[in-house]
């Protein structure tokens, strides 16, 4: 078997079917990620070879049907009717078959070339339940493989099937649907000769009609009893494109009574080719008798939670601390060579302080990126993810998110960078950029250094208190952000939990490295250069002045801004320029806020005993007082978070216009906040 | 009777869905039809539940489960 074109392979299957395990246990993850033309869904593709011979594989999105009713429909059965796919391998997992069974019957009905990939065979086993692999096959009337993607069992026998079966054997007999045996219908014998699935007489014959009129009117048209059933089931976008009149024949609401029929027939495959099916899923219903307990769902929840939380930041900033420690080590040596071989100071404070602060801020990131997103692949392949819609959905519901945003936010009290990668949990666009939207007031880690150094200044005792109110007013901003966005959405009510719950299963090494390293590459490839460019900036703007480069920050156009927005800050207390300068170069990276203040005020040692009494004093003599420092807190709280943040925001929503009206937003809000605190704190402070 | 006031452990009959039209589609594929019998595996008190529909789990939400006509199967 020497063909030279290369087979292509069309993967599949529902959501949750270990689909992508097995689409990863062929290519590995030397795939070729890109979107669908024109639509945000995710296409995958990959390369094997086997004896010789060079296979594509296209990985699908997850779908439960092929009509018409969502994106990944609609690009699903659109690609699998055109003439690049010449195999489909229809992904099952075969321990909930009866639902799988209701794509593989659409499937057939295309007429395409379908194997059937029986997943997850190792669970069927495991339960002690059994399918019948030869009655199987005959009833459905293509080849059926028992496969374990997990377990990487059959994937060889697969895609031989695949291979042997691309031009479809007709003209055997292939199904026995016992139902209609006693049908008088014209052509039934012909019907069964060619499909698994046969209607009711009244159903095969409108289908007949509508097919031939179909063939008048399109000569051309393949797939005419697909297109037929779109056409009694009223799918919109078949009717649109095949628009005559089939009026008289669609005299009623066909599409019920087709699933009905469908989900009939494969009642009828069950009772003959599984067995042994009550004793399956015992382990997960007593795993959920704990787990989506009523009361003790909750605690576990906040539990496991708060573990993710330990290890992505005690854990991960633990390894930070090291690369810290090597990035420092790399900006010395570096400044060291570049003054060796005689560059200018421009070009080592631009590489230094500009290129390698900026980017290896952004590696520095890395433990915290890994751990965190080790912990996510850990939960989400063990079945536990879809639980927590389930477990939060009360709670989250009233202010209008899915149960799964609390996860983002509650990292959120970490780092804003993992936080807002972390809304990839949520399935729902509109829920993810609510999330990613209120995500960055959850005060972040590095914001603390600015409440310790401004409340030990000004509030003595109640310093403690001052810092911990940060953490209450951002996530009280939060949640009423987002019940002022569920309150104007009001009408087109989007939160509708749906969501399967698949079997608990012992997480698989394979898949947790793969998950893993698409999101740590995609960290460093998609923010990296985002965080490049405005490393860049940032250092032209703090470096630059009207008289070219500088060392001295108060010469430089960011000192120029800042006594420019004098008046703008004024109004919330904020109207110093050295203040503004801060806060602006505060948008490298929240902690810098700090380090701007004593470099800007002239101040060493700002965080020792005698800088502090120093910087009180000459904020004091600016008429900088408690009031002031509060609102510069909640400023700093609130503002735009820091630029890897906003870069992460943009790799996440995809658009700039997002990116920019979050960020407006947030500036708002800051200062309105900020407006708000120092007027009332005036009066009592 | 209502899904939300099954009780866990019963098994129940679909009678009639009282659903937006695309709720109501997305339930169908998973199918959940008049007829259907669901089994309650867990409920919370305000309505939420883990049900099981033809062999497979789904958590749904208190708008769904009180709009769903069901009977004792």
């Amino acid at each position: 078997m020497n063909s030279t074109k290369e087979l292509t392979i069309g993967f599949v299957g529902n959501p949750n079917c270990g689909k992508t395990t097995l689409f990863n246990a062929y290519t590995g993850a030397n795939l070729k990620v890109a979107n669908w033309p024109g639509v945000t869904v995710e296409k995958k593709e990959g390369a094997m070879r086997l004896h010789d011979e060079t296979y594509r594989l296209v990985d699908l999105p997850g779908t439960y049907s092929l009509t018409s009713y969502t994106m990944e429909e609609t690009v699903t059965r659109q690609y699998i009717l055109s003439d690049d796919v010449d195999v489909i391998v229809d992904v099952a997992d075969a321990s909930a078959l009866e639902r799988n069974l209701y794509l593989t019957l659409q499937l057939i009905e295309l007429g395409k070339p379908v194997v059937l990939a029986l997943n997850m065979m190792d669970i069927v086993q495991e339960r002690g339940m059994e399918i019948d692999l030869h009655r199987l096959p005959e009833m459905l009337g293509i080849p059926c493989v028992p496969v374990s993607a997990r377990r990487r069992t059959g994937l060889e026998i697969l895609i031989h099937t695949v291979a042997h079966h691309q031009d479809k054997a007709q003209g055997e007999k292939i199904i026995h649907h016992h139902d209609l045996e006693t049908s008088r219908h014209k052509d039934v014998e012909e019907h069964h000769k060619y499909y698994a699935m046969v209607y009711t007489d009244e159903i095969e014959d409108k289908i007949d009609e509508i097919g031939e009129r179909l063939k008048n009117a399109y000569p051309e048209l393949d797939h005419l009893r697909w297109y037929a059933i779109k056409i009694l089931e009223n799918d919109q976008e078949i009717r649109e494109r095949y628009p005559l009149d089939f009026s008289d024949i669609l005299d009623q609401d066909y599409e019920k009574e087709i699933i009905n029929q469908k989900f009939g027939f494969i009642e009828e495959i069950m009772a003959e080719c599984v067995a042994n099916r009550t004793k399956k899923a015992e382990s997960t219903d007593r795993t959920d008798r704990i787990l989506t307990h009523p009361v003790f769902g909750l605690p576990v929840f906040l539990l496991i939670m708060g573990l993710v939380f330990f290890l992505t930041f005690t854990v991960g900033d633990w390894l930070k601390g090291y690369f810290e420690v090597a990035l420092e080590w790399m900006t010395e040596q570096a400044a060291a060579v570049l003054s060796a071989v005689g560059a200018g100071e421009m070009l080592i404070s631009l590489i230094t302080n500009g290129i390698i602060a900026g980017v290896g801020g952004i590696l520095t990131f890395l433990p915290n990126i890994f751990i965190l997103f080790l912990a996510l692949a850990f939960l989400e392949d063990s079945g536990y993810m879809s639980r927590v819609a389930y477990v939060m959905d009360g709670i989250m519901g009233r202010i209008g998110l899915s149960g799964r945003a609390f996860l983002p936010m509650l990292l959120g009290f970490g780092c804003t960078v993992p936080a807002v990668m972390a809304s990839r949990v949520l399935e729902n666009p509109r829920d993810r950029l609510k999330t990613i939207l209120i995500t960055p007031f959850m005060s972040c880690s590095a914001r603390l250094p600015i409440y310790v150094m401004f409340s030990e200044l000004f509030f003595g005792d109640m310093a403690m208190l001052a810092a911990f109110s940060m953490y209450v007013l951002g996530l009280a901003m939060a949640i009423l952000s987002a019940y002022v966005i569920k309150l104007a959405d009001k009408g087109k009510e989007t939160n509708m939990l749906l969501i399967e719950l698949p079997e608990y299963k012992t997480p698989n090494a394979h898949t947790i490295y793969i998950y893993v390293s698409e999101k740590v590459k995609d960290y460093l490839s998609k923010a990296g250069t985002t965080i490049f460019v405005a490393s860049i900036l940032m250092w032209a703007v703090m470096n630059f002045g009207v008289h070219g480069f500088t060392s001295d920050m108060d010469q430089s156009f960011g000192a120029a801004i800042g006594k420019m927005l004098v008046p703008v800050f004024a109004p919330a207390g904020l109207g110093y320029w050295q203040i503004i300068l801060a806060l602006i170069s505060g948008i490298a990276a929240k902690e810098v806020v700090v380090s701007s203040c004593s470099v800007l005020f002239g101040i060493g040692n700002v965080t020792t005993q005698t800088g502090m009494a120093n910087l009180s004093a000459l904020l004091g003599s600016m008429g900088f007082g408690a009031a002031n420092a509060y609102a510069l807190m909640v400023f700093c709280l609130l503002y735009v978070p820091c630029m890897a943040a906003v870069a992460t925001i943009k790799r996440e929503t995809g658009s700039w216009k997002w990116t920019g009206a979050m960020a407006a937003f947030q500036l708002v809000t800051a200062w309105v906040m900020a407006f708000l605190v120092f007027r009332i704190g005036s009066m009592f402070l | 009777m209502r899904l939300y006031e099954g009780q866990k452990g019963s098994t129940l009959q679909v009678v009639h869905m009282d659903l937006p039209l695309q709720t109501e589609r997305r339930l169908e594929v998973l199918g959940m039809l008049e007829g259907t019998k669901i089994t309650v595996v867990n409920r919370k008190k305000r309505g939420a539940m883990i049900i099981k529909i033809r062999g497979t789990r789904f958590a749904v939400g208190e708008s769904i489960t009180k709009s769903i006509e069901v009977k004792e199967a």
